[in-house]
């Protein structure tokens, strides 16, 4: 697009920005207020008063800090799992001559889009038996009800743009199936994995059902149906609540901020070279 | 180093269009040290002939063997083989050293002699100055010349070649192909060399094997396959411009053979075709070359008219209409023809080819 029509577009994407970045603003500077500011009419748009007491008291008054590590152990750890077994499974799909593949691909997309509202009842009976219920394993392998058919979808494509010669060379040069996946295939592929990743890192960190649901022992629980107790039990110390969304989101931030680049070249698929 | 020996390969693909007989009964036997080529027009086989051999394609039956030993259902990593893609195939994330050295790494070369294999590739190969770019950063040619360093670093049993010149330009190409022929004499490895390129066939090979949709059409000497071509495809594909076709009926006329098409005459000479067809129609093949501009009185001259006269270097290619078709004739540049112009030609009656039939594939009368 000519740089003059960009220019056009500016303010638009501004008001844009300020629709969505407001309730984010709004959230950390009432986080920095004291109580007494929070509710105080009309409403300050910049803290007359800076304090970081809610942050405090986040660690010191409730157990946000277990919260935090428990969301970021089972994110991690579904993510990792997401990403090996998808990338195998979306090796499979673009490259091994299977009887009803197409079919299959398509599966994996209905599956990625089953709601998980619908899963989450069975999959409680289930791991019941399995004596999945309260464990950090087991919500890492419910979270792969999704993860692992996103990344087996968004990554097939990468994997197909793969020149297959260069694998066929490895082959020839010495390494096996999975020497050439790794040695070849998976660099060439290193924005998707970034970009599904990180996704699949958010969905995880903010999946409110499956977490209430499938933990019930306190110790164990992760943030978002942790966090929600903040607004029942006390009485609703806002300041509070906007201290914990903020640290709550500071990952999501600063993946955003990371993915950025291979947003542009990773989730357009194919943008790797041969 | 080893000789190979492919015995009876078929392979059939099939697929939603249904199948392919990509290759048909192919038995070859390649010296040891012996430089091949396989040439053929597009889709004859010759890609799949070479994956079958390097092990990334399964016959559907058939065997091959190196000095002896069935490796038909090994792995490629287990061949010692060595194969150039058309595409090069350069690992695009690793630097030309580490292309290079992958082979030799995956194999549990040691450092040191991974260090001075390299170096002494990179000197036979002139991509020294090269080592830390990437493959992105190379022209064409130094492409292709890593990727034949990579095939040649290992010290293969066998060398495959798909098609690597296919993808530079004309005058690279011919430095190029100096420098193969140069580069096979020095490592004396056994070479496959798949090409369409029929010059590039012609002066690189030991022997050339013609296909045509999957079936070898005839294997030789690049001499033999060019004067001696073994059926009317093999005629035509072998020589730019192709041999004149044109066809007729043979019939013994007071004890000597004679061949007339539309409009033309020509009597064979007394001992070229021992057997005659018996349906009696047949193709008579003649080269450019092998015809010449004669006196219009002359004894079996055959008339015609030019259409096109083009000059092609040193010499000059005639276009010329006979009552059965057109006809060309090679002559050198000096020899001037207008459109329009009537001629005279005359055929060298040593280098007159004669088919059985009028096929595609209507095998020479000897
Ligand atoms: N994987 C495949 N699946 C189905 N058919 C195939 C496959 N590979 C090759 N073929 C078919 O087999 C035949 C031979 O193909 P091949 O690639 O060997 O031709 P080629 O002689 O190398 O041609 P070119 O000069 O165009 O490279 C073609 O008809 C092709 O369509
Ligand atoms: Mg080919």
């Amino acid at each position: 697009m000519p740089p003059r029509n960009a220019a056009r577009l500016y303010p638009l994407v501004l008001l844009l920005l300020a629709f969505v970045a407001f309730p984010l603003y709004w959230m950390a500077s009432t986080s920095l207020k004291p109580q007494t500011e929070v509710f105080r009419v009309p409403p300050t748009f910049v803290p007359e008063t800076w304090t970081l007491r809610h942050y405090v008291e986040l660690f010191w008054l409730t157990d946000f800090g277990l919260l935090f590590v428990n969301s970021l152990k089972v994110c991690l750890v579904s993510t990792g799992l997401a990403l090996v077994v998808g990338s195998l499974g979306a090796y499979a799909l673009a490259r091994f001559r299977v009887r009803g593949k197409e079919a299959y691909g398509r599966l994996v997309l209905l599956a990625y889009m089953f709601p998980g509202a619908l899963l989450v009842i069975p999959l409680l009976l289930l791991f019941r038996q399995l004596g999945l219920t309260n464990s950090h394993l087991g919500l890492s392998l419910a979270y792969l009800t999704f993860a692992v058919p996103f990344v087996m979808w968004v990554m097939r494509d990468f994997f197909a743009s793969v020149p297959v010669d260069l694998e066929e060379a490895a082959l020839i040069d010495g390494a096996s199936r999975l020497g050439a996946l790794w040695d070849v295939v998976l660099p060439q592929a290193v924005p998707g994995l970034i970009a599904t990743g990180i996704f699949a890192f958010l969905f995880a960190w903010n999946e409110y059902l499956f977490a209430l649901i499938l933990i019930s022992d306190e110790s164990l629980r992760t943030l978002p149906p942790g966090m929600m107790r903040f607004v029942s039990t006390t009485d609703t110390n806002w300041g509070l609540i906007m201290a914990a969304s903020t640290l709550a989101t500071l990952p999501m931030a600063l993946a955003f901020g990371l993915i950025q680049r291979y947003l542009v070249t990773g989730l357009g698929a194919g943008g790797v070279k041969g | 180093m080893a000789n190979v020996r492919i015995e009876r390969l078929h392979k059939e693909f099939r697929g939603a269009g249904g199948i392919v007989h990509a290759l048909a009964d192919l038995t070859l036997d390649i010296a040891d040290g012996e430089f091949i080529s396989l040439v053929g027009p597009s889709g004859c086989g010759k890609t799949t002939a070479l994956r079958i051999i390097a092990g990334l394609e399964t016959p559907t039956s058939g065997r091959i063997l190196f000095d002896g030993r069935d490796i038909t259902r090994l792995e490629p990593r287990d061949r010692n083989i060595a194969m150039v893609f058309q595409s090069y195939a350069l690992y695009p994330h690793m630097t030309v050293r580490q292309n290079l050295e992958y082979g030799l790494r995956k194999r549990g070369a040691p450092r040191d002699e991974r260090a001075r294999k390299v170096a002494a590739i990179a000197a036979m190969l002139r991509i020294e100055p090269m080592l830390d770019r990437r493959p992105l950063q190379l022209s064409g040619g130094q492409r292709q010349r890593v990727a034949l360093g990579r095939a040649l670093i290992r010290d293969p049993e066998v060398f495959l070649l798909d098609e690597p010149l296919s993808n530079l330009d004309a005058k690279l190409r011919v430095h190029m192909r100096a420098e193969l022929a140069a580069l096979h004499q020095k490592v004396r490895t056994t070479m496959v060399y798949v090409t369409h390129d029929q010059l590039e066939a012609m002066t690189l090979s030991d022997r050339i094997v013609v296909m045509n949709h999957g079936v070898m059409q005839q294997v030789g000497r690049p001499e033999e396959i060019y004067s001696r071509p073994a059926n009317r495809f093999v005629a035509e594909f072998i020589g730019t411009p192709s041999m004149n076709m044109i066809e007729g009926q043979v019939r013994t006329e007071a004890g000597r053979p004679l061949f007339t098409g539309p409009g033309i005459t020509v009597v064979l000479p007394r001992d070229a075709p021992q057997a005659l067809p018996s349906s009696g129609r047949a193709t008579l093949g003649i080269r450019p070359e092998h015809v010449s501009l004669v006196a219009p009185d002359a004894p079996g001259a055959i008339p015609a008219r030019v259409t096109v006269s083009e000059l092609a270097g040193p010499e000059r290619f005639h276009f010329v209409a006979v009552e059965g078709g057109s006809i060309i004739v090679r002559t050198p540049a000096a020899t001037v023809l207008h459109p329009g112009e009537t001629v005279a030609l005359g055929f060298d009656p040593d280098r007159l080819h004669l088919f059985d039939g009028t096929g595609e594939d209507a095998p020479a009368l000897r």
